[in-house]
């Protein structure tokens, strides 16, 4: 492939806009309407009610042929060509894998307990180790599903490779409490992104781990001072302290831990933030790259919605209980001992199959609403905070590589990892 | 069919190359060029949708390469084009629709909630006789450490209390041939219960051995904890809510069981069960106290004094027990009256009345007794 090949190929049509500089930066595009994808998510709600959670698999499919195909590079749009039903028979297939390797476990488990220094880790670190499995293959699964003009996006590579090294890292970050975190980071997305494919264009991930903790040490500083400043007043408590007062200065120290401590739960929106910048810009196809200027707070912003709204759902769901009940209680004057007397058995049945629907509708509505922030929100964010450098390099790719099966995806919904 | 050219883009799925093509229409079939090049024809019985966002139309052919896309952004051309073709979205069993996927999960909810109502207890009672009585004690251990735990280890002793329960049970085990593994323990908690776990152990608590008023009473309730060994319930109910987790999980997607719907609609079924397996308890330490003289009825009225007249309440179908009043009914219905003697005479009733006092207490298991109430 020759740059007189690519040039060569780029007509445009008469009458269109006068063409921007081919090599110049492209942004990538999400135009998806809000509306529209809040009405896939509400049905989805529904029908999975209706379907006793079954419908999640077309949901989840649903959802990502709208944001696929909403979102397009240099005037083409991505497409999503999974079907629901590969992800039900991945899932069922998952069932058959998982079904004897859970019995399995639950007899290690009581022979583990009974020899004290097994303990149940090596059953931990089996069922890591299969989860980080099913996250690189249900990642397989989507990329393969991927399409951009014409041509499919794939993966190599090895799951239990990336699983080990998954593990590996893991061990190291733990015992570095937390230091190694960016370095890992960095190791699986190389090892995930050296196996990506776009055709016959090999992806790699440039970002370092170096990178990542420049951009994150402040995190971890919020993290560990309370823990330090915990400490520091224990020790002040012991050493000048009397034994039933509090030491103004531990109090104090213990004050400050507590108001640091409170700010953590709002680190977690930043630091997805930087995560997604840091990763969008290590990206490589070939010589093309991004630019990414996601900023901390438009995330930060979607976590508080996403909060604020999905409060709102259960204030309203807790006051229309309440009002049935005030409604039954002064309204017809019944007690709830008449209730029961009325019907004897029978309200039961219907008292109980109530909270269940109750309990289902508000998880329900509540997932709604998370899919529509942190999903869509996120997704449309993240796309409009990018620019693809390059985009004229990936004109004449040529097509390779196979649509794998959906057993990961199958296996990360059955072990709670799912992701987009 | 000689109308304007249409404008559109075309992917030949080799390569991502972008041919800006005219599209013309034939009588069989789609026409793409670039320039006087042909790219491709497509028959319009081959022709289907393919996402493309919400603008124009994106086509692909059943005929041609899995993934070349002719791309037509011109909204009245798209509906051109789509007047064309017969087959546009027929996509062969690939995308169902929401009615099918309801009818289906409905039949499949259906299918495991029989099988969790009818297939498991079924499976249990099978299953339950053929585990080896040294893996059950092997559970049992892991419950019994599990139990002490919660419980603080406190265990109450005194020589002439374990003597009198000695005497209590070896008289009920005696009455049905039951061998039991290892003797019932007393354990100090002012809570009135009692447990039997897999693998035979027997726990009364302090609070029932005060509730009860004659030996009768308690020798029901220990006979009703033998009734659950000798039906090997414990045993069958880990199978029955192991196998309710799944089943339910399986609903829900997640395997391991977690999460509050699952927990709700299995504390459902399990006392569904488990309200059954009571019921035969009751039987067996019925039948056990007639071979022995003595009347069931005590145990009832036992039951009803400890929980209150408790009528069926909508908390009543998430109780694993029946309720204490229909219990001292049916015990009431065998219309058996006490013929032999006492099983513990006035004094061996009151040490083992008193086996949790003070004055007995082990002072190493109880530093600090509660007050008694």
């Amino acid at each position: 492939m020759t740059e007189a090949d690519t040039t060569a190929g780029y007509i445009r049509l008469p009458g269109s806009t006068l063409p921007p500089p081919p090599d110049g930066p492209k942004p990538l595009v999400f135009d998806g309407d809000a509306g529209e994808f809040f009405r896939i998510a509400a049905k989805g709600a529904a029908l999975q009610l209706v379907t006793f959670g079954f419908y999640r698999f077309w949901l989840v499919t649903d959802i990502r042929r709208h944001l696929w195909s909403r979102t397009s590079l240099d005037g083409d749009r991505f497409e999503y060509t999974g079907y629901g039903r590969e992800l039900l028979i991945g899932f069922l297939f998952a069932l058959a894998i998982l079904s004897p390797i859970y019995l399995a476990y639950f007899l290690l488990g009581l022979e583990a307990e009974r020899y004290k220094a097994f303990a149940s880790i090596p059953l931990f670190l089996f069922f890591y180790l299969f989860q980080q499995f099913a996250v690189y293959r249900a990642r397989r699964y989507r990329l393969t599903r991927t399409i951009w003009r014409g041509v499919r996006f794939w993966m190599a590579g090895s799951g239990w490779s990336y699983a080990l090294r998954s593990f590996g890292w893991m061990l190291l970050t733990v015992l570095t409490f937390g230091l190694m975190y960016p370095w890992r980071a960095a190791a699986l997305e190389r090892y995930k992104m050296r196996h990506t494919h776009y055709g016959d264009l090999q992806a790699r991930f440039a970002g370092t781990g170096g990178q990542l903790l420049a951009r994150i040490w402040m995190f971890g500083l919020v993290i560990l001072a309370p823990i330090a400043l915990v400490i520091a007043s224990a020790v002040v408590q012991y050493r000048f302290g009397a034994r039933l007062t509090t030491h103004p200065t531990a109090g104090f120290l213990l004050a400050c831990a507590g108001i640091i401590g409170l700010t953590i739960p709002f680190l977690w929106p930043l630091l997805r933030a930087v995560e997604w910048r840091w990763w969008v810009e290590g990206v490589r196809f070939g010589e093309a790259s991004a630019k990414c200027a996601l900023r901390k707070r438009t995330i930060l912003v979607l976590y508080v919605k996403f909060i604020l709204s999905a409060m709102l759902v259960v204030a309203l769901a807790g006051a229309l209980i309440a009002a049935i009940v005030a409604g039954l209680t002064y309204g017809y004057g019944l007690k709830s001992a008449d209730l029961i007397k009325m019907r004897g058995d029978w309200i039961s049945y219907i008292a109980s199959a109530g909270v269940v629907l109750f309990y289902l509708v508000v998880g329900l509505a509540v997932g709604a609403i998370q899919r529509y922030f942190l999903q869509r929100g996120l997704w449309a964010e993240v796309a409009r905070a990018t620019t693809i450098e390059g985009v004229q390099k990936l004109e004449a790719v040529g097509a390779r590589g196979d649509a794998a099966n959906a057993l990961g995806e199958g296996l990360a919904d059955g072990l709670d990892v799912a992701g987009f | 069919m000689d109308e304007a050219p249409i404008q559109a883009k075309y992917f030949d799925g080799a390569s991502s190359r972008r041919r800006d093509v005219l599209v013309s229409l034939r009588p069989d079939g789609l026409l793409a060029q670039e320039g006087a090049e042909t790219l491709a024809f497509w028959p319009y019985d081959a022709i289907r949708r393919a996402d493309s966002g919400g603008v124009g139309m994106r086509l692909r052919s059943a005929r041609a390469a899995e993934l070349a896309r002719l791309d037509i952004p011109d909204e009245d051309d798209a509906r051109r084009v789509a007047a064309l073709c017969p087959r546009l979205d027929d996509h062969a069993g690939g995308r169902v629709s929401s009615g099918r996927i309801v009818l289906w999960s409905l039949a499949a909810t259906a299918s495991i909630l029989l099988i969790a109502v009818f297939g498991l207890p079924l499976l249990a009672d099978r299953l339950a006789p053929m585990i080896p009585r040294s893996w059950e004690a092997h559970i049992g251990n892991v419950v019994d450490g599990q139990f002490k735990a919660i419980f603080g280890n406190k265990t109450c002793a005194s020589e002439d209390g374990d003597a009198a329960l000695a005497k209590l049970v070896g008289a009920l085990a005696k009455a049905h041939g039951l061998d039991l593994s290892s003797s019932p323990a007393v354990i100090d908690s002012r809570v009135p219960n009692a447990v039997a776990l897999p693998g035979g152990r027997i726990y009364v608590f302090r609070g029932m051995i005060e509730a009860a008023e004659t030996p009768d009473e308690l020798a029901g309730v220990i006979g009703h904890e033998m009734g659950h060994v000798a039906g090997r319930d414990g045993m069958r109910r880990l199978i029955q809510s192991g196998g309710t987790s799944y089943l339910i999980g399986l609903l829900f997607g997640d395997v391991t069981g977690s999460g509050a719907a699952i927990w709700i609609t299995r504390t459902l079924l399990d006392s569904a069960y488990s309200r059954d397996a009571e019921t035969h308890a009751d039987d067996f330490a019925a039948a056990a106290l007639a071979k022995l003289g003595r009347s069931p009825e005590p145990l009832g009225e036992l039951l009803v004094r400890v929980t209150g007249e408790k009528k069926a309440s909508p908390m009543s179908i998430l109780a694993s027990h029946p309720v204490s009043g229909e219990r001292l009914e049916r015990l009431r219905a065998r219309k058996i009256v006490a013929t032999g003697p006492q099983l513990l005479d006035f004094g061996e009733w009151r040490a083992l009345k008193a086996i949790c006092s003070k004055a007995n207490a082990k002072p190493v298991d109880k530093p600090a007794d509660k007050p008694r109430n």
